[in-house]
């Protein structure tokens, strides 16, 4: 008896106790109660530093509805999917934007889904630190998501281009530059990298720039699209210029990020299988000559010529690929040196190498470095011709 | 006096020494201040230094088998002055404790619970610890072999899902750092973590075979050492210049891991590793701390004094530094001095004068 009545005295003081602390989530997020940020535009006005953010929230109901909307065909006004919104602020800073925005939304941004950080060209001249500070403090910003330069003059402008296919589209741009870094043409930049090129002295940060452009569909409807256009160049935390798509699939070869892809030369298309490269400094005196290594393998997808296959025909692919690739680093190189921006991480090359001449070096560093000698050597080598080795049509 | 009745192996040892080791560290890279990129130069250089001192501490309980420090310092200096010294030691302790309560709270407040109160989640911490060492010894040994291996099987999961992100390059050129530099962050390096091995002190005493315990203790050093020194290796290469800019370059790297944009965000796993790790820790030194005071003041148990001493340890915890920056200047700056006296001094001075002393003497073992 007296047992029982001991068990019933902790039971019920469990009871009591326990609800004292499952109640007390203080860090609860509900679902209903956030504004999943997709994509966040930053918009840095050049005379005045006023920030502009722009928020684009998926909105959860659309989503749900949309596929079927969109296997039903009924498009309304040329954009077929509404599951984003846009909203914007303007602030003397990323926090006071913040706040102005609490006075007019119903929930709470939440920025762990954010995929992609979109910057107005206009603003990225100024200077985008007040976006760099805020994203390494701030705990909930992920250094996976993606740093855009938009190539209109605010971020706005390409935030609203919606994509067919994907639902949101934000995650949509950032499967575009992902697949575009895939196939070898523009680099995908995560927030990390650029932090970390940032961090290093001498490497200037990248990422990729998105336009807009206008298609024309089947029927004459014209719709517009995003799509990557360049590389921007920054020194610092100001975009200083920017690399053209032939600049930066040389850059790509150079730095070593090359996955797949093609290269094409006047009489035949080849598709590269493996790529590797390697920068070898050497030190003379106060003179630093960089060799670029680049080997390469590709296979032959496309060939213009009408003769049956030889190995003079294959010897002069492997030497046209290797000049191709060659002029697309040396053209790299010049818009790098022209622009005096260490796009290559020529610095960082050098001081790995010589770790103790790097200490007289580093701070002659920027008259150094446009008296850079630079020598591009390309190795490739042609694996496969392909299903056939005799020309269809022949001379 | 028997305080403790319960006796744990060697090879749980090692495994309790394993989880100490990891304890706050699993979080931070030990080293990393100073060393930069070369930090695991200076964790590897930390973990031999770790050893040495380990090996101080072995041998004085080889010296004295079944005799925690506090019973050792009353036979070597004396009833007053022992006493003295034991409850320097236990202060030690105490502090060690609530500075890795601050650390888990602050780490907490920023990262994972930022709108719950600081105190209850220390109190929460704080109140599993004491239920354990209100059961002794074994338990928290037997609780060990559960919770360490889990905690390296996420360890060397994280490490695998970032092979593809690591650039080895991140690491070069090796020792860049002034050799004085390196030396200062080593030594940063071993007193915390390897260092801190000390409080085993007061466990040493409960193993039941008193002769391999030095290899025991070196064995959980090692193991735990090289874990740690591929964890920041593996931050380096990883995160590059970050790992040394960010307070938490664990929990930094693990938000790195996507794998096909499926198996992302692992940092919650670091921060459980954290719980589990911070608990042992914590429960450790709390044991000694307890266990301590009992000795010193000749109680019959310590078990009523356990929650006071936990909820000024929560207190302490709370109050002893103001923000993240007073606590990595005091971990950057005071700690590797401040912890000087008793993870060295203590150990190296009681084993000398024991053996000027001759001590023990014949019977007084059995005592």
């Amino acid at each position: 008896m007296k047992r029982e009545k001991r068990i019933k005295i902790y039971v019920a003081m469990v009871l009591i106790i326990m609800p004292i602390f499952l109640s007390g989530c203080w860090d609860s997020h509900e679902l209903n109660k956030l504004s999943i940020v997709s994509g966040l535009g930053w918009d840095i006005d050049p005379d005045t530093g006023e920030v502009t953010l722009t928020y684009q929230s998926i909105i959860p109901s659309e989503i749900k509805s949309s596929s079927s909307s969109y296997g039903g065909g009924e498009p309304k006004g040329g954009s077929p999917l509404r599951t984003i919104k846009l909203d914007q602020d303007t602030g003397s800073s990323p926090y006071d934007v913040l706040s102005r925005y609490a006075q007019h939304a119903s929930r709470i941004p939440f920025y762990q889904h954010t995929q992609v950080y979109v910057f107005g060209k206009e603003g990225v001249q100024r200077g985008i630190y007040p976006f760099l500070d805020t994203q390494a403090r701030n705990p909930v910003s992920r250094p996976n998501a993606l740093m855009v330069v938009s190539a209109e003059k605010k971020a706005s402008d390409i935030l609203e281009i919606q994509d067919g296919l994907e639902n949101i589209q934000a995650f949509g741009m950032a499967a575009v530059i992902k697949l575009s870094a895939t196939f070898s043409k523009y680099p995908a930049v995560t927030v990390l990298q650029f932090q970390n090129r940032l961090l290093s002295k001498t490497t200037a940060p990248i990422a990729p720039m998105v336009g807009i452009f206008e298609e024309t569909g089947p029927e004459g409807e014209k719709s517009r699209k995003i799509r990557v256009i360049g590389t921007a160049v920054f020194k610092g935390d100001r975009m200083i210029g920017q690399l053209n798509e032939r600049e930066s699939s040389g850059l790509l070869w150079a730095i070593n990020k090359i996955k797949i892809g093609f290269v094409m030369i006047p009489e035949a298309s080849l598709e590269i299988v493996t790529a590797k490269s390697k920068i070898v400094p050497e030190l003379q005196g106060d003179q630093v000559k960089i060799t670029i290594e680049i080997d390469e393998e590709s296979n032959l997808v496309e060939y213009k010529g009408h003769q049956d296959m030889n190995s003079d025909i294959v010897q002069e692919l492997e030497k046209g690929q290797a000049k191709e690739i060659e002029s697309q680093v040396r053209a790299a190189v010049d818009k790098s040196f022209a622009l005096d921006a260490d796009v290559f991480g020529l610095g960082d090359a050098v001081h790995r190498k010589y770790k103790k001449e790097w200490k007289d070096l580093k701070p002659k560093w920027d008259d150094i470095y446009p008296r850079i000698e630079v020598v591009v050597k390309v190795k490739t080598h042609l694996n496969e011709i392909g299903d056939v080795n005799k020309a269809l049509i022949k001379d | 006096m028997f305080l403790e009745k319960g006796r744990i192996s060697n090879f749980q040892l090692s495994v309790l020494i394993i989880g100490f080791v990891f304890g706050s560290s699993v979080i931070s890279s030990p080293g990393g201040e100073g060393a930069g990129h070369d930090a695991w130069i200076a964790c590897t250089l930390g973990l031999v230094e770790g050893l040495l001192i380990a090996w101080i501490f072995t041998a004085l309980t080889k010296q004295f088998k079944d005799k925690t420090i506090m019973e050792i310092n009353s036979l070597v200096y004396g009833k007053i002055l022992g006493k003295c010294i034991s409850l320097l030691f236990i202060w030690y302790l105490f502090h060690l404790s609530a500075l890795v309560l601050t650390n888990y709270g602050q780490f907490f407040k920023l990262e994972i619970y930022p709108a719950t109160p600081k105190t209850l989640e220390l109190l929460l911490l704080m109140l599993v610890c004491a239920s354990t060492v209100g059961r002794g010894i074994e338990v928290l040994a037997r609780l060990c072999l559960i919770l360490v291996p889990l905690t390296i099987l996420v360890v060397f999961a994280d490490t695998f899902l970032l092979i593809p992100h690591m650039d080895l390059n991140n690491l070069m050129p090796v020792l860049d750092v002034p050799i004085g530099k390196l030396l200062l962050a080593s030594h940063g390096a071993a007193s915390f973590p390897f260092a801190e091995t000390v409080a085993f002190l007061m466990v040493l005493a409960f193993v039941n075979k008193p002769g391999k315990v030095p290899a025991a203790v070196s064995r959980g050093l090692l193991i735990a050492g090289f874990i740690l020194i591929m964890v920041v290796a593996r931050n380096a290469a990883a995160l590059g210049q970050m790992a040394v800019v960010t307070n938490y370059p664990t929990y930094l790297v693990a938000q790195v891991i996507d794998v096909g944009d499926i198996l992302t965000r692992l940092e919650v796993a670091v921060a459980i590793n954290l719980i589990t790790m911070g608990f042992i820790k914590i429960s450790v030194l709390y044991y000694g701390t307890v266990l301590g005071l009992a000795q010193v003041f000749n109680l019959r148990s310590y078990r009523p004094i356990i929650l006071p001493v936990g909820i000024l340890m929560v207190i302490l915890a709370l109050t002893n530094v103001g923000n993240t920056l007073e606590m990595l200047n005091f971990a950057k700056k005071g700690y590797p001095i401040y912890a000087i006296p008793f993870q060295i001094g203590i150990p190296l001075i009681t084993l000398v004068v024991a053996k000027l002393r001759r001590l023990p003497q014949k019977g007084e073992l059995d005592a």
